[in-house]
C-alpha cells in the first residue's frame, strides 16, 4: 500500500484547511469582539455584503483612535446566504460561542424578527441600520434608521403636495413579507385619514427574487392611463427584484413624468447597471444619500474610496448608500456608548444610550433619548439623475424625533 | 459739340439725380433693415433674457412660468429661435443650465461656460452659479417643450413622428396653432399625416359636430385604454355628446376602442406568457442535455448559466476596447464565444469529477453543488458582486406599441427567437447527426452502446460539453433581461430542475413544452390572483401533474 493515498492527502488539506477555524476560538485579552450577520450570498449579497466591509472600516477608524477601554475591536464576519433563519443561528453562535459585545446586521424586516428572539434571550445588542416599518421596540435592538414617521410619510406628502405632482392615485407594488406589508398597511391608514377611498389604490406582491415584471409594469400602464388625477407607484420590492422593476420599466416605456416611482428600497447600487436616463425624475427616501452636502460626507466617501482599495473589497468605490452609512454610524455610537459606560457590558452599554449625539457624514448630528433605543435622523428625498445616482430633492431641516408605533397602522 | 456735349449732359443730369437717389435710397433701406434687424435681434435677445430670467427665477412657479412662455411662443418662433429654445430646455433638464444671482443664465458645455440669451462663450462668467432643479413637475412641462420643439425643428422625421404621438396624448395642452406651424415646416409625407391627426384631435371641444365627430373617430384610432377612457368621460359628459351624432360616434369609437383594448390584453398575457416560458426554456435547456439524457444531477447547472451571462460581458468589455464602433454587435460576436467557453469548462468539471461518479448520483449532487459554490466565489473573488453593467444595444432596448395596451418589448422578442433558435438547433443534432446519434444511443444503454463500438467516455464528455455550452447560451439569453451578479444562478436551477422533470425526463420536446405549459400557467394567473398566488398555483398543478403522469409530460422511449 503505498504510503500517500488519495484519502491521506485529502484528508491532510482538510484538516489543514479546517485548522484556522480551531484555532480562532481562541480568547485574546486585548480584543473585543463584534459580529456582522450580513449575507455574501443570495438575493441581499449585493447590497448586505457591503455593510461587512464598512463595518471593518468604521472598526478600523476606532482602532486607529485608540481602540476601546484599552481594546482593539475584531470584526466577526458570518454569512447567513439570505436565508431568514440562518441570521437567527449565525446570531446566536455569534453571542454565545464568539461572545461578541455587540451585534450589526441584518436588512429585510423578516431577517431582524428571526434574531429578535435570539439577542432578547442572551440580552445581546442588535444594531439594525435599516429604514423599516416601525411598530416595534425592543430593547436589544438599536434602531439606527427612521420608522415610516420620519421616512416614507414625509416622502409621500411631498409627492401629494402641489410641490411634488399632487399625487391622487396610488399602485403599491412590494416583496411579499413583513416590511412592504405593514408600510402599505400605514400608507392605506395614512390616506384614509385623508380622505382618499380604497378605489384610489391598488396593491400587489411578488415573491422574494421575482423577476419577470412585464405583466405588473402593463398593469402599471393600465393604471396610468385610468381617470381619477396624477398616480404615483410606491415601490417596496426588495434586493435584486428592484432593478428587475426598472428595467422593465424603461423597456415598456412607464416614463416618471407619467407615474413617478418612489421606491423605498431604492438606492444607488440598484441602478448599477441600469440606463437611468430614462428613469430621471423617480424618487426614494432615506436618511443619507450619496450627494448630500457637506465636508463630512465627502471625507467619508474619500475614507470609503481608500478601504476599498487597500481591502480589495469586490464593489464600487464610488457608491455609498444609506445603510452603509448607518451600519458606520452605528459602531461608533456603540464605541461612544462603551466609552460614556466604561463597560462592554450590554445593560450599562444601553444605559449610555441616552443623551448620546453622534455627526455623522449626512450633515445631522444624530441623537438618542433615554426613551427607547431609536435614533434620530435627517430625512433626505432623491431624485434619480441620469448618472445612476440620486439628487437631493428636498431635506428635511432638523432631525425629526422618531415614533415607533404609527398611529395610522 | 459742346452744345451737343450740353444737350447730353442736360439730358443726362435726371438720370443721374435718379441713380444718386436710389443710391441714397439702398443705403436708407440698408440701413432700416440694418437697424429692424438689430433691433429684432434685440428684441428677441430682450425677450430671450426674460425667458431665462423666469427659468432662473426662485421657487416652482417662476420656471414653470418661464416654460409655459416658451411653450407658447413656439408656433411663431424663427429657426433661431427654436434652436436657442432647443438648447436652453436641453439644458435645464440635463442641469447644465446655471443661474446667476442676477438673473442671467449660461450653460456649461464640454467646451467651458456659453451664455444663455446670445449661445456665445462666455469665459467671464460668475462663479456663484447656481444650477436650478427640474422637479417632477417641471419635468413634465420641460418633456412636452421638448417634444414640441421636436415637431418643429427635429433633423430626422422619425424624431418629428415620435413627438407628434407624444404631443397626442395630451392634445389638450398644445399651443393653437403649434400642429398648423409644424405642417408647414415638414415635407415628409407620414410627418404630415401625423400632425393632420394631431389637427383633427385638438378639434375634440369644437362646437362645430362635425369636427367633433372627425376628431373622435381619429381619436378612437390610437385603441388603447388611455383613449377608452377618455372616450367614456366624454360620453358620461351630457354637455358634450348632447347631439345624437355626436353620441353615436362616442359609443361606436368606445366599442372599437374597446374590443382591441380586450384583444390587447389577450395577446400580452400571450405574448408574456410565451417569453416567460421561453426564459424558463433557455434556462432548462442545458439541465434537459445534462440531466434529462445522462442522468446527472448537476446543482452547477445554474453557474454555467451565470458564467455564460460573464463570457457576454467579457466579450462585450473586449469589443469595447478593440472595436468600439461595433459595440452594439456584441451579443451576437459573443454567442460562439460563450458556447465554446462554457463547453470547454463543462467538460472540464466532467473530466474532472463528473466521470468518477457516474455509478454514484448522490455523489453528483454533492460534488456539483460544490462545483456551484466554487464558481460563485471564483467570480465573486475576481469581478465583485455588483450587477454587471451591460451596454444595452439599441435592437434590444424598449418596443412598440400594437393593439390595445400590448406592447412588444425587443428584448423580450429577441429572448423568443433565441430560445426557438436554440430548441430547433438542438433538436436537430440530437436528431440528424452521427453525434446526436451516439449520445441517444449512449443515454438508452450504455453497455450496449459500448458493445457496439461507441467511446462512451467521449461521447459523455460531449454529451456533457453540450449542456454546458446551452447553459451559458442561457445566459448570453438572459443577460439583458435579468440582473447579472455571482449569484443569478441559484434562481434559476429550482425552476430548470422543475420544467425538465414535468417536460419528462430525456425529452427535449417535453422540456419546450413544459417550460411554455409553466410560462404560461404563471403569466395566465397572475393578474387575477397575484405573483405570490400564481407561484403556489403552478406549483400545485405541477405536483398533480406529476402525480397522473410520473414519467413526466412526454415519456422518454427505450429503456434506462
Amino acid at each position: 500500500m503505498p504510503l500517500i493515498t488519495r484519502r491521506s492527502v485529502l484528508t491532510g488539506v482538510a484538516a489543514t484547511l479546517a485548522a484556522p477555524a480551531i484555532i480562532r476560538p481562541g480568547w485574546a485579552a486585548d480584543t473585543v469582539k463584534i459580529g456582522c450577520l450580513f449575507s455574501s450570498s443570495g438575493t441581499m449579497a449585493n447590497l448586505e455584503g457591503r455593510l461587512n466591509y464598512i463595518t471593518k472600516m468604521a472598526a478600523d477608524e476606532v482602532n486607529a483612535s485608540g481602540g476601546l477601554l484599552g481594546r482593539q475591536v475584531e470584526v466577526v464576519v458570518t454569512n447567513p446566504n439570505s436565508d431568514w433563519p440562518t441570521y437567527a443561528q449565525m446570531g446566536r453562535q455569534l453571542l454565545q460561542e464568539q461572545k461578541v459585545a455587540a451585534l450589526f446586521g441584518c436588512w429585510t424586516s423578516v431577517s431582524r424578527k428571526s434574531v429578535l428572539p435570539v439577542v432578547e434571550e442572551n440580552d445581546g445588542l442588535l444594531f439594525y441600520p435599516l429604514h423599516f416599518e416601525g411598530e416595534e421596540n425592543s430593547k436589544n435592538v438599536v434602531y439606527l434608521n427612521s420608522p415610516p414617521a420620519s421616512s416614507v410619510l414625509p416622502a409621500v406628502d411631498y409627492l401629494m403636495s402641489g410641490d411634488g405632482v399632487s399625487a391622487k392615485r396610488f399602485f403599491m407594488v412590494g416583496t411579499d413579507y413583513v416590511w412592504p406589508r405593514t408600510i402599505n398597511k400605514i400608507l392605506k391608514g395614512y390616506w384614509t385619514a385623508k380622505g382618499f377611498t380604497s378605489s384610489s389604490w391598488h396593491e400587489e406582491y411578488v415573491p422574494f427574487g421575482f423577476s419577470n415584471f412585464q405583466s405588473i409594469v402593463n398593469e402599471i400602464r393600465t393604471f396610468t392611463s385610468q381617470t381619477g388625477g396624477q398616480p404615483i407607484v410606491v415601490l417596496t420590492v426588495v434586493g435584486s427584484s428592484i432593478a428587475d422593476f426598472l428595467r422593465e420599466c424603461i423597456n415598456q416605456g412607464v416614463k416618471p413624468t407619467d407615474i413617478p416611482v418612489l421606491g423605498l428600497d431604492m438606492v444607488e447600487a440598484d441602478l448599477e447597471g441600469l440606463d437611468t436616463t430614462s428613469l430621471v425624475g423617480n424618487l426614494n427616501c432615506w436618511a443619507y444619500l450619496q450627494n448630500a452636502p457637506g465636508p463630512r460626507n465627502q471625507a467619508f466617501l474619500a475614507n470609503w474610496a481608500a478601504y476599498v482599495k487597500s481591502s480589495n473589497a469586490p464593489y464600487n468605490p464610488h457608491v455609498a448608500i444609506d445603510p452603509m452609512v448607518s451600519t458606520y454610524d452605528g459602531v461608533h455610537i456603540w464605541a461612544e456608548a462603551v466609552k460614556k459606560a466604561g463597560s462592554f457590558d450590554v445593560p450599562a452599554v444601553r444605559s449610555a444610550f441616552g443623551g448620546l449625539q453622534f455627526p455623522d457624514p449626512s450633515g445631522y448630528t444624530l441623537s438618542m433619548t433615554s426613551e427607547n433605543n431609536y435614533v434620530a435622523r435627517g430625512v433626505f428625498i432623491g431624485s434619480v439623475n441620469a448618472q445612476q445616482g440620486f439628487d437631493v430633492l428636498w431635506q428635511s431641516p432638523g432631525t425629526p424625533k422618531p415614533v415607533p408605533y404609527s398611529p395610522y397602522g | 459739340m459742346a452744345v451737343a456735349g450740353d444737350a447730353e449732359a442736360g439730358a443726362l443730369q435726371p438720370l443721374r439725380l435718379m441713380i444718386r437717389m436710389l443710391k441714397a435710397g439702398a443705403i436708407i433701406l440698408v440701413a432700416l433693415i440694418g437697424f429692424l434687424a438689430a433691433r429684432e435681434q434685440a428684441r428677441a435677445d430682450e425677450d430671450r433674457s426674460a425667458i431665462l430670467g423666469s427659468l432662473c427665477g426662485p421657487g416652482l412657479h417662476a420656471p414653470m412660468q418661464g416654460a409655459g412662455q416658451i411653450m407658447a411662443g413656439l408656433p411663431t418662433a424663427s429657426s433661431a429661435d427654436l434652436n436657442w429654445a432647443e438648447v436652453v430646455v436641453q439644458a435645464f433638464s440635463l442641469r447644465t443650465l446655471r443661474c446667476a444671482p442676477a438673473g442671467t443664465g449660461y450653460i456649461a458645455t464640454p467646451a467651458g461656460m456659453i451664455d444663455a440669451v446670445t449661445l456665445k462663450p462666455a469665459p467671464t462668467a460668475p462663479d456663484d452659479l447656481r444650477s436650478p432643479f427640474p422637479n417632477l413637475r417641471m419635468r413634465v412641462l420641460l418633456d412636452r417643450l421638448t417634444a414640441a420643439i421636436a415637431v418643429l425643428n427635429a433633423p430626422h422625421p422619425e424624431a418629428r413622428l415620435a413627438a407628434v404621438s407624444t404631443l397626442a396624448e395630451h392634445s389638450d395642452l398644445i399651443p393653437p396653432g403649434l400642429a398648423e406651424a409644424a405642417l408647414k415646416r415638414t415635407q415628409n409625407a407620414s410627418v404630415a399625416a401625423a400632425l393632420r391627426g394631431l389637427i383633427v384631435l385638438q378639434r375634440l371641444q369644437s362646437p362645430d359636430v362635425s369636427q367633433r365627430v372627425a376628431a373622435i373617430q381619429t381619436l378612437s384610432q390610437d385603441t388603447t385604454s388611455r383613449t377608452e377612457n377618455q372616450l367614456e368621460s366624454l360620453r358620461a359628459d351630457p354637455a358634450y355628446a348632447a347631439d345624437p351624432q355626436v353620441a353615436a360616434a362616442l359609443d361606436q369609437g368606445i366599442a372599437h376602442v374597446r374590443f382591441w383594448v380586450r384583444a390587447g390584453a389577450v395577446l400580452s398575457l400571450l405574448y408574456n406568457g410565451i417569453s416567460a416560458g421561453s426564459v424558463l426554456f433557455m434556462s432548462a435547456i442545458g439541465l434537459s442535455i445534462i440531466f434529462g439524457l445522462m442522468g446527472v444531477i448537476n446543482l452547477a447547472q445554474g453557474e454555467l448559466l451565470m458564467i455564460g451571462a460573464y463570457v457576454t460581458y467579457t466579450v462585450q468589455q473586449v469589443i469595447r476596447i478593440i472595436a468600439p464602433a461595433y459595440l452594439s454587435l456584441y451579443p451576437i460576436a459573443a454567442i460562439p464565444v460563450v458556447f465554446i467557453v462554457t463547453a470547454l469548462l463543462g467538460i472540464v468539471i466532467e473530466w474532472t469529477v463528473i466521470r468518477h461518479l457516474y455509478r454514484r448520483p448522490l455523489m453528483t449532487l454533492l460534488a456539483t453543488w460544490g462545483i456551484s459554490l466554487l464558481l460563485i466565489n471564483l467570480v465573486r473573488v475576481s469581478f465583485g458582486t455588483q450587477n454587471l453593467e451591460f451596454i444595452t444595444p439599441p435592437y434590444l432596448t424598449g418596443g412598440v406599441a400594437v393593439v390595445g395596451d400590448f406592447f412588444i418589448t425587443w428584448n423580450h422578442l429577441a429572448a423568443i427567437f433565441f430560445a426557438v433558435a436554440a430548441f430547433i438547433g438542438t433538436l436537430a443534432l440530437l436528431r440528424l447527426t452521427s453525434i446526436g446519434l451516439f449520445i441517444r444511443g449512449v443515454t438508452q444503454n450504455r453497455d450496449m452502446a459500448g458493445c457496439i463500438g461507441i467511446s462512451t467516455r467521449r461521447i459523455d464528455m460531449l454529451a456533457f460539453g453540450l449542456g454546458a455550452g446551452l447553459a451559458g447560451l442561457g445566459g448570453l439569453a438572459l443577460s439583458p433581461i435579468y440582473n447579472v451578479n455571482p449569484t443569478m444562478g441559484t434562481e434559476f436551477i429550482i425552476d430548470s430542475f422543475m420544467v425538465v422533470v414535468l417536460g419528462g425526463v430525456g425529452s427535449l420536446i417535453g422540456t419546450a413544452i413544459a417550460a411554455l405549459g409553466i410560462g404560461l400557467v404563471n403569466v395566465g394567473i397572475e393578474p387575477f390572483y397575484g405573483a405570490v398566488a400564481a407561484k403556489v398555483i403552478a406549483l400545485l398543478l405541477i405536483i398533480v401533474l406529476i402525480q397522473w403522469r410520473p414519467e413526466g409530460l412526454i415519456a422518454a422511449r427505450g429503456r434506462r
